[in-house]
């Protein structure tokens, strides 16, 4: 489902952020992707949906090759890849409800179809009942579920989440997580950055672990760390 | 891709409302602009029609009788045409057919007067380029006996004046003009790159869930095609109006009334305003777009 190639990209030819990097996930795979700040974890996520290309190494998203992709095309890969962000990035003027059709109105979905898919979604997500409210009558928790819905609405065959946790408790955090973990049973192909040692820790999923740009471990059922 | 009118509309009307005065601004500046640009086609509409008859550097006039013998008419042709290369630079016959066509543009804003006069009431004529406009009464002295000929008449210094005045008038006009078209193109780039500001997140939001680039990129471009249009619309109901208002205060049937435009011609510099106001508000948002949105 998603695979790189002796990838290497460098911000402003001295900062590295990735090293030649090699990693390969199946379809259906979940995977925490950890490390210290800096350590290109960002990146990995941001070269995955074409934000950043590589200056080396090839990328493949859903059996296509991304560095290949011409720039008309690059919104159509991002159809097949939900986003999830530490900061939700909702927008503060439209409801719940909104914010999830949005993503489907702007990618031409007909109105019945939105009509259909958004209350359902959000039952998935556990906000049935708050599609009227706006996000910052929310909790945390809540706006970030309206993210995860926002993100899984046209059911994307990957789900990358960028700290998703990382500014909530860590109860609101275990509810996330098992939204994640449901969505992932779904066959969506999930990819998580995270700093949350507890998290990882419990789940025991694949963790790829990167330092300073390199891949230093990749280890399946693995936990967040040694040290 | 499916982006439906409906879509379109909603974005470009909340646009236009939220960044309101922005928008009045720019759509102020096109039509002030196309006011003036209207202004100087109409005039100069008005002026050539009046001055039908001295076109292409016509000084003289030659009219013969309507009734006069073609022979008569031969006589003259040919004594011009020996003078051709000498006093005479150029000259052309015009027929009573062509008199009458002249006739109808010159009063077109009296139909009465129109109908009272036929074609064969009208004199045919030969209009004279001379070699030396100053020594034109010279030559046409030559044909004022002759006969046949019912008149000779020479372009008057006041229809030369006003030829030159709204000349001089109609540059002065289109140079301002152009200026102002420029603003107005600024004003539009800047609203669309207020827009486009004030939508950032939005259109973060709808790249990342992969809308595609024109789905982003055409609301905003509607918008800046909507202000010159409405500038432009604005212009044209101010030059109609304008020229109404000179139309009653001449009055009908004074000499003064074959200066004022045609309706005909007011439509056509209407159509002509409406279309550089689309132009207008086309590049300004083409240009915003292309500047300030990174899709």
């Amino acid at each position: 489902m998603i695979r790189l190639d002796n990838v290497t990209k460098s911000y402003k030819n001295t900062t590295v952020a990735l090293r030649d990097c090699t990693v390969d996930i199946a379809k259906g795979e979940f995977v925490f992707l950890v490390g210290p700040s800096g350590s290109g974890k960002s990146t990995f996520l941001r070269l995955l949906t074409k934000e950043e290309s590589p200056e080396s190494g090839h990328i493949w998203v859903a059996g296509k090759d991304i560095n290949e992709l011409s720039p008309w095309k690059v919104p159509f890969l991002r159809r097949n890849i939900g986003c999830v962000f530490q900061d939700f990035k909702l927008l503060p003027n439209k409801s719940v409800y909104e914010n999830v059709a949005f993503a489907l109105e702007v990618i031409g979905v007909t109105r019945a179809v939105v009509r259909n898919q958004v209350p359902q979604m959000l039952d998935l997500v556990g906000l049935g009942k708050k599609m009227d409210n706006l996000p910052h009558e929310l909790s945390g928790g809540e706006q970030q579920r309206v993210c995860i819905a926002r993100a899984f609405v046209n059911r994307p065959l990957i789900l990358l989440a960028d700290e998703p946790t990382g500014n909530l408790d860590p109860s609101t955090s275990e509810g996330i997580m098992r939204l994640l973990h449901r969505i992932n049973r779904t066959g969506t192909t999930v990819v998580m950055a995270t700093h949350d040692r507890g998290i990882v820790d419990r789940m025991r999923q694949r963790v790829i672990e990167l330092d300073r740009g390199t891949v230093v471990r990749d280890q399946d059922r693995g936990v967040y760390g040694y040290g | 891709m499916a982006l439906s009118l409906e879509y379109v509309a909603k974005e470009t009307s909340n646009n236009l409302r939220r960044n309101f005065l922005m928008t009045t601004g720019a759509i102020l500046c096109v039509f002030v602009s196309l006011t003036i640009v209207g202004i100087a086609l109409v005039l100069k509409a008005g002026v050539s029609r009046a001055s039908v008859q001295w076109r292409h550097g016509v000084d003289m006039s030659i009219f013969m009788d309507p009734t006069a013998p073609p022979q008569e008419t031969t006589a003259v042709r040919t004594q011009l045409q020996g003078e051709v290369g000498t006093d005479v630079r150029s000259f052309f016959y015009c027929t009573q057919a062509c008199a009458y066509s002249e006739f109808k543009t010159m009063f077109a804003n009296s139909p009465e007067f129109q109908e009272s006069v036929s074609e064969s009431d009208l004199p045919p004529s030969f209009r004279v380029v001379p070699t030396h406009p100053q020594l034109i009464e010279q030559v046409g002295d030559k044909y004022s006996n002759q006969p046949g000929v019912k008149s000779v008449v020479y372009a008057k210094d006041a229809i030369k004046g006003l030829l030159t005045v709204t000349h001089y008038a109609q540059v002065a006009c289109v140079s301002l003009a152009v200026i102002l078209l420029i603003l107005a193109v600024m004003l539009i780039v800047n609203t669309i790159r207020m827009a486009i500001f004030s939508r950032r997140r939005e259109v973060a939001v709808m790249k990342l869930v992969g809308a595609t680039n024109w789905f982003i990129r055409i609301p905003f471009m509607v918008e800046g095609m909507v202000q010159g249009l409405l500038g432009a619309i604005a212009a044209s109901i101010a030059v109609y109006l304008l020229r109404n208002v000179v139309y009653s205060l001449v009055g009908r049937n004074n000499i003064l009334n074959n200066l004022v435009a045609s309706t005909h011609d007011v439509i056509g510099t209407g159509i002509a305003i409406l279309v550089v106001g689309v132009v207008v508000g086309a590049a300004g948002s083409a240009a915003a777009v292309s500047r300030f949105l990174d899709v």
